[in-house]
C-alpha cells in the first residue's frame, strides 16, 4: 500500500512545479556535457560538424564503439592501467588513513592539531605547483617512467582529505563503547580490530571512493609529467591517442571516453552495496 | 575486612577539582548507591573504581589489593554504562560473549556461560537478534548479561535507568535488586533520583560537590541527616527549610509562620540563628502542639495522598502531604500541626543539630 505522504512533504502543484523545474534546470546544466558527449559517439564523423546543429543525430550508430578498438588497439591497455593506478592509490590511502584517522580522532597527543592542520594546509598547496620538484625527485631517483611514480604522488595527495573525512566519521563512534571494551580487558589493538573497525566501515567506503574518484581524475598530471612510456599510460593520457596528425576522431574519442568511465562507475557501485546507513543503531542510547 | 576501600581519593581535571578526598568503606554483597545532583562527581567516582579515569591522589582497594594502577580488568569489576555501550554490529550472543572472547575461553565454555546469563535475564530468545531490533529495557539487560559473564567481585552501575521510561524504570529496578539478590555480589550504583537511592541501596552515599556529606542506610539518611543537603535531597517531596530566630531557648520565630514553642533541646539559645526542617509529609490536619496557618493556591491530588503548595511571604513554597483525599481548597486559609519530635534543626552553617 503507499503510504501518504507525511504533513511536512506535501506540496501544492505549483510548489511541485517548481521544484521539478529546479530538478530539472540542474540536473541539465550537469549532464548536458555528457548527452551532447553520448550524440557526438553515435554520429558518423563526417556529419558531426554539419550545419544547422541537430541535437538528435541523424542515423545514429554504435560503430565509433567499434571502430574506436581498431584505431587505438592498446585502449583496453590504458582502461587497465588506469584502474590499476588507481585502485593501488585507494588501497594505499585506506591502509594508512584508517589507523592515522583513528588516532587523531581519538587520542590526545601534543602536535595533534598542527598534525591535522598540516594535512590541510598540503590540500591547499595545488599538485601542480610541486610538479617540478617531484619531478627532480623522481628523476634522482630514477623512479620516472614508472607505476609507482604516478601511484605515491597520487597516494600522498589524497591522504589529507581522506584522513579529515574519516576522522569525522569516527569522532562520532561512542566512546563508551572503547570504554565498555577496555573495561572488559580488550586491548587498544582488539577494540581496532573488533568494534572501531567494523563499525567504521560505511565511513572507510565513502573514503574509499572518494579516494578512488580522486585517483582516476588525477593521474592525468601525473602521469603526463612523470611518465612517457605508452604502456604504463593511463585512460585520460590515451585518449589522446584519438588525435590523430590530419582529424581527431571525436565520435571514437567519445566514445571512448564513456567506455573508460564504465570500470570506475562499476567499482563505486559495487563500494556502494556496503554502504549500510544506521549502522551504529542501538549501541548508545539517545 | 571491606571488600572495598576508598581512602582520601581526590581527582582533578586541570585546576577543576571533582572529587575532593572521598573516604568510604564497602562490605561484600552491599548495594550501595553513590546519590546526588548533577555535577556532584559520583560518575567520576565510579569511573576512577572502574579504572577508566585515573586517581590524582588517595587509593583504591579492592579484596586487598590496592588497585588504583591496574587496568578495569585486572580489578575484579565489571561496568554497566549509562548509554548500554552495546556493539551494534553483533548479535546479543556475540555482545555477552565479548568479555569472555576477549578472555579467549573455549567455545563451550562461553556458550555454557552465556546461555546462563541469557536464562537470568529472560534473553534466551533474542540472543540471535542485534541490539537494533531490541526495547530499551531489553538492550538494558544485555548490558548486564555483558557484566555478568565475567563473574566480577563488584558490579558498577552508571545510572543505568535514567533513559527509560517510568514504567519500565521501576519494572527494571526490581529485576536489578532480584539480581542483587540471586548473585549476592558487591553492587555499586550511581543515580541522581533519591527514589531509585532509597527503594535499592543498603548504603546510601550522597554526594555533593566532590565531597561524601553523608553514609548511611536508606532510612538513617531520611531520619537522622547530617546536614541541611542531605536532609533536602533525601525525601520527596522535599524537605521544608524555614529559617528562624531563637527568641529564647525553647521559643523560635519562623517569620511569616509566626512562632513556635519547642521543646529545650541541646544548641537552643536565645539569639541564635536556626533553620527549622519540616518534612511534608509529617504535616497533619489535626490540631496539635504546633501548627501553622497555611493558604494553598496549588493541590495535586494523587490518590494515595494530596500535596498542597503554599507560597509564604518571603517567597519560599512551602509544601505539604496528606494522606488520602482531604477536603481542602485552593486559597483557603488552611491549619496544619506537626508533633514536636519530626521536626529537624539545623545551625546557621546547616549542621544539623544532635538530638533532643
Amino acid at each position: 500500500m503507499k503510504q501518504p505522504r507525511p504533513m511536512i512533504d506535501r506540496y501544492r502543484w505549483y510548489e511541485l512545479l517548481g521544484i521539478y523545474a529546479g530538478i530539472f534546470c540542474l540536473l541539465f546544466f550537469c549532464l548536458a556535457p555528457f548527452i551532447e558527449g553520448f550524440n557526438v559517439s553515435l554520429k558518423p564523423l563526417s556529419l558531426l560538424f554539419s550545419s544547422p546543429y541537430r541535437f538528435w543525430p541523424e542515423n545514429p550508430s554504435f560503430e565509433a564503439y567499434r571502430t574506436m578498438w581498431v584505431s587505438v588497439p592498446a585502449f583496453g591497455r590504458y582502461v587497465v592501467n588506469s584502474l590499476f593506478v588507481a585502485g593501488v592509490v585507494t588501497a594505499l590511502v585506506i591502509v594508512l588513513v584508517v589507523p592515522a584517522a583513528y588516532a587523531l580522532s581519538r587520542f590526545r597527543f601534543p602536535g595533534q592539531s598542527a598534525i591535522l592542520g598540516g594535512f590541510l594546509t598540503v590540500n591547499m598547496v595545488s599538485g601542480a605547483v610541486l610538479l617540478i620538484p617531484l619531478f627532480r625527485l623522481m628523476r634522482s631517483l630514477g623512479l620516472l617512467n614508472t607505476y609507482f611514480a604516478m601511484i605515491v604522488p597520487g597516494a600522498a595527495f589524497l591522504i589529507p582529505t581522506a584522513i579529515w573525512l574519516l576522522r569525522a566519521y569516527m569522532l562520532r563512534i561512542p566512546r563508551e563503547l572503547e570504554e565498555a571494551a577496555w573495561a572488559d580487558g580488550a586491548s587498544r589493538f582488539y577494540i581496532f580490530r573488533r568494534v572501531i573497525l567494523p563499525l567504521a566501515t560505511p565511513g572507510i567506503i565513502v573514503t574509499a571512493i572518494a579516494t578512488f574518484l580522486g585517483a582516476y581524475a588525477q593521474q592525468f598530471v601525473y602521469a603526463v609529467t612523470f611518465n612517457s612510456k605508452t604502456e604504463y599510460m593511463p585512460l585520460p593520457v590515451g585518449l589522446f591517442a584519438f588525435f590523430g596528425r590530419q582529424e581527431v576522431s571525436w565520435n571514437e574519442l567519445m566514445a571512448a571516453s564513456f567506455v573508460g568511465i564504465a570500470p570506475a562507475l562499476i567499482v563505486i557501485l559495487i563500494l556502494q552495496r556496503y554502504l549500510v546507513a544506521g549502522l551504529t543503531a542501538g549501541a548508545v542510547k539517545e | 575486612m571491606s571488600q572495598l576501600a576508598l581512602s582520601d581519593l581526590t581527582k582533578s581535571f586541570g585546576a577543576a577539582e571533582v572529587i575532593k578526598g572521598v573516604t568510604l568503606d564497602v562490605e561484600e554483597g552491599e548495594f550501595v548507591v553513590f546519590v546526588g545532583p548533577s555535577g556532584c562527581g559520583k560518575s567520576t567516582l565510579l569511573r576512577m573504581i572502574a579504572g577508566l579515569e585515573d586517581v590524582s591522589s588517595g587509593e583504591i582497594v579492592i579484596g586487598g589489593r590496592p588497585v588504583k594502577d591496574l587496568p578495569p580488568v585486572k580489578r575484579g569489576i565489571a561496568m554497566v554504562f549509562q548509554s548500554y555501550a552495546l556493539y551494534p554490529h553483533m548479535t546479543v550472543f556475540e555482545n555477552i560473549a565479548f568479555p569472555l572472547r576477549v578472555e579467549r575461553l573455549p567455545e563451550a565454555d562461553i556458550r555454557r556461560r552465556v546461555e546462563e546469563a541469557a536464562s537470568v535475564l529472560q534473553l534466551t530468545q533474542r540472543l540471535q537478534q542485534k541490539p537494533g531490533t531490541l526495547s530499551g529495557g531489553q538492550r538494558q539487560r544485555v548490558a548486564i548479561g555483558r557484566a555478568i559473564v565475567r563473574q566480577p567481585k563488584i558490579f558498577l552501575f552508571d545510572e543505568p535507568l535514567s533513559n527509560l521510561d517510568a514504567a519500565l524504570r521501576s519494572e527494571m529496578r526490581i529485576e536489578l535488586m532480584r539480581l542483587h539478590k540471586s548473585l549476592g555480589t558487591t553492587m555499586i550504583y550511581v543515580t541522581h533520583d533519591q527514589v531509585e537511592a532509597m527503594t535499592m541501596a543498603d548504603k546510601i552515599v550522597v554526594l555533593n560537590g566532590g565531597r561524601v556529606e553523608q553514609v548511611g542506610a536508606p532510612l538513617e539518611l531520611y531520619e537522622r541527616p547530617r546536614n541541611q543537603f542531605v536532609a533536602g535531597f533525601i525525601g520527596s517531596p522535599r524537605m521544608n527549610f524555614l529559617p528562624g530566630n531563637c527568641l529564647s531557648a525553647t521559643e523560635i520565630d519562623l517569620g511569616p509562620l509566626g512562632r513556635i514553642t519547642v521543646p529545650a533541646r541541646p544548641g537552643l539559645a536565645a539569639g541564635d540563628k536556626v533553620t527549622v526542617g519540616l518534612r511534608p509529609e509529617h504535616l497533619s490536619l489535626s490540631p496539635g502542639a504546633i501548627s501553622f496557618t497555611l493558604r494553598p493556591n496549588l493541590i495535586e491530588r494523587l490518590g494515595l495522598h494530596t500535596i498542597a503548595y503554599s507560597p509564604l511571604t518571603d517567597g519560599q513554597n512551602f509544601v505539604s502531604l496528606f494522606e488520602g483525599k482531604p477536603q481542602i481548597a485552593e486559597d483557603a486559609d488552611l491549619v496544619v500541626s506537626v508533633k514536636a519530635g519530626a521536626l529537624y534543626f539545623f545551625d546557621a552553617q546547616g549542621v544539623a543539630l544532635p538530638p533532643a
